[in-house]
């Protein structure tokens, strides 16, 4: 089964965006072997979906139909998390300043300041900072990619259980400790300590072992908002935006060449049969159909490839090691049992919660927040889409990314001093 | 993890784990085996592993209970009085607030 077990911060590189196959179930054959009253459905659909082109509606055959079906199911899945990992980024940003608040410390992943006097020597600065903190995200990705390949599972494991130990308990002690500052509270330090310690342990425990699905998925969403945060408040501006773009070409071509180290992941971990670590990879929920067997005595394994994110955790101050994000879909097995489910790496929701977050930081209003907001939710619509057709790992950053830069720049230069002249003058459209 | 798709066995062999790990000061893991497994325990028809659920389930809720007392004691007793401990108020304190109470 693919229960998430594994670690948890598999942000940037690569995003891939896997779909759950609709697989051929034995529960469906009753609706396929429909003879006659769909024998000339399937000829019309067909033909009016040739003309239509692919679509959520389209109606193509029946296992594509299931698969499609699915889609809308599994973008409303993806949906809530993303929504809410990108709300409590905003809410934290909004309320509390220490996430605004200027700071002269930089992550040593981009030691070009952009204090500097011209324009041109800023954008500079900004580009070699994405140059630096991209090359190290390739270099983390293959090296893990070399780790998973050569079966060095202890020392990835070791890794992300660091990692995740990190986030887990330090990050979100800052965070704790920024909240009661916020609000002016008095707190001591054993109720801290044992509030972040339960915290902490019992996240471990659910990530990296077994725990209900639904507080896995919630402390999943945790940390991707905390790491988040983390990049809100040490990324310089115009660097953040730069790196976001860089980091969607990336996930592109590191998911879709063939040589590209994510995709070698996913067809590494397929040829093995073996689950991604699923700490890296948020999954959203599953639906078991069984087959004929009795599920207690025949449970098998999940044959399902599913797609290793490669990851590492970042860490603030010291040595941050970029995990990359891959979502993958899990196909659906042939035996008995079958999990239908998207999964989305965690890489994904950490960097549309940045896009969303420095928006609501540094653009105008809540116009910009907004918008960017509904940008990356359509992109991530689109592609799951995408995902139902081509029935692979995708790629989830770029779409939304790149909606998500248009919507924010146009938003907040365009839209927002229009509006503001709109309602100055009193002039209603 | 799903428990639908989980033998007794193993049902029972988490709730216990569970339990266990609790008594490392970790209340919260109590509180996630009573919730998980209530249904398990109690709503479910009857199965050979169900007692032991059942009282591990019932000794997880005891000590949560016990736990959240001492808790809300605890910090409604730093709460009061924190200011007038005086140093050893602040020694205690992670954040301290500001201004004039």
């Amino acid at each position: 089964m693919t229960t998430s077990d594994s670690e948890e911060d598999s942000y940037d590189e690569r995003s891939a965006l896997m779909s759950a196959e609709t697989p051929p179930v034995p529960s469906y054959q009753p609706e396929q072997s429909d003879p006659d009253p769909s024998a000339q459905g399937p000829v019309l659909r067909r033909a009016k979906s040739s003309e239509r082109g692919p679509g959520p509606e389209a109606e193509l055959d029946e296992e594509e139909e299931l698969t499609l079906k699915y889609g809308a199911k599994h973008v409303i899945m993806l949906f809530i998390p993303v929504t809410l990992c990108m709300v409590v980024v905003v809410a934290t940003i909004k309320s509390i300043g220490f996430y605004t608040e200027k700071t002269n410390q930089r992550l040593i992943y981009t030691p070009f300041s952009e204090d500097e006097v011209s324009v041109g020597r800023r954008l500079l600065n900004s580009f070699l900072n994405s140059i630096v903190m991209i090359s190290v995200i390739v270099v983390m990705t293959i090296f893990l990619v070399m780790l998973y390949k050569y079966r060095c599972y202890k020392f990835i494991h070791g890794w992300l259980i660091l990692s995740s130990l990190m986030l887990l308990f330090w990050f979100s002690y800052l965070y704790l400790g920024e909240l009661f500052k916020n609000y002016n509270l008095a707190m001591d330090f054993p109720t801290v300590g044992v509030l972040i310690w339960n915290f902490g342990a019992v996240g471990m425990i659910c990530i990296h072992w077994k725990g209900p699905l639904q507080l896995q998925q919630a402390y999943l969403i945790i940390i991707s908002a905390l790491m988040a945060l983390v990049f809100i408040k040490y990324l310089p501006e115009w660097s953040t935006w730069v790196i976001l773009g860089a980091i969607s070409i990336y996930d592109l071509v590191a998911v879709l060449s063939p040589k590209g180290p994510l995709r070698m992941l996913v067809e590494t971990a397929q040829e093995r049969n073996e689950p991604i670590f699923p700490a890296l990879i948020y999954s959203s929920g599953m639906a078991w159909m069984v087959g004929m067997a009795n599920p207690a005595e025949e449970r098998r394994q999940q044959s399902d490839a599913e797609a290793q994110e490669a990851g590492g955790s970042l860490e603030a101050e010291d040595s941050p090691d970029p995990s990359a994000g891959a979502q993958r879909g899990c196909p659906s097995g042939e035996d008995q049992e079958e999990e239908s489910g998207v999964k989305l790496g965690l890489g994904d929701f950490i960097f549309y919660s940045v896009l969303v977050g420095k928006a609501a930081a540094t653009g105008g209003d809540w116009n910009t927040t907004l918008a960017c907001f509904v940008a990356i939710l359509i992109g991530l619509c689109l592609t799951l889409l995408l995902l139902a057709i081509f029935k692979k790992a995708l790629p989830a950053l770029p779409i939304s990314i790149a909606f998500g830069l248009v919507f924010y720049f146009s938003t907040d230069y365009l839209v927002q001093p229009f509006m503001d002249n709109l309602a100055t003058n009193q002039y209603y459209i | 993890m799903n428990l639908e798709r989980v033998s007794n066995e193993e049902k029972l062999g988490l709730c216990r784990k569970y339990y266990l790990g609790g008594y490392a000061f970790l209340p919260f893991l109590w509180l996630v085996n009573v919730v998980w497994f209530f249904q398990e325990a109690f709503i479910k028809p009857a199965y050979t592993e169900q007692l032991q659920i059942k009282a591990y389930v019932k000794w997880s809720g005891l000590g949560l209970a016990i736990w959240v007392a001492v808790l809300t004691t605890w910090i409604t007793i730093y709460q009061h009085y924190r200011a007038q401990w005086g140093e050893v108020g602040d020694y205690l304190s992670f954040t301290i607030p500001l201004g004039i109470p």
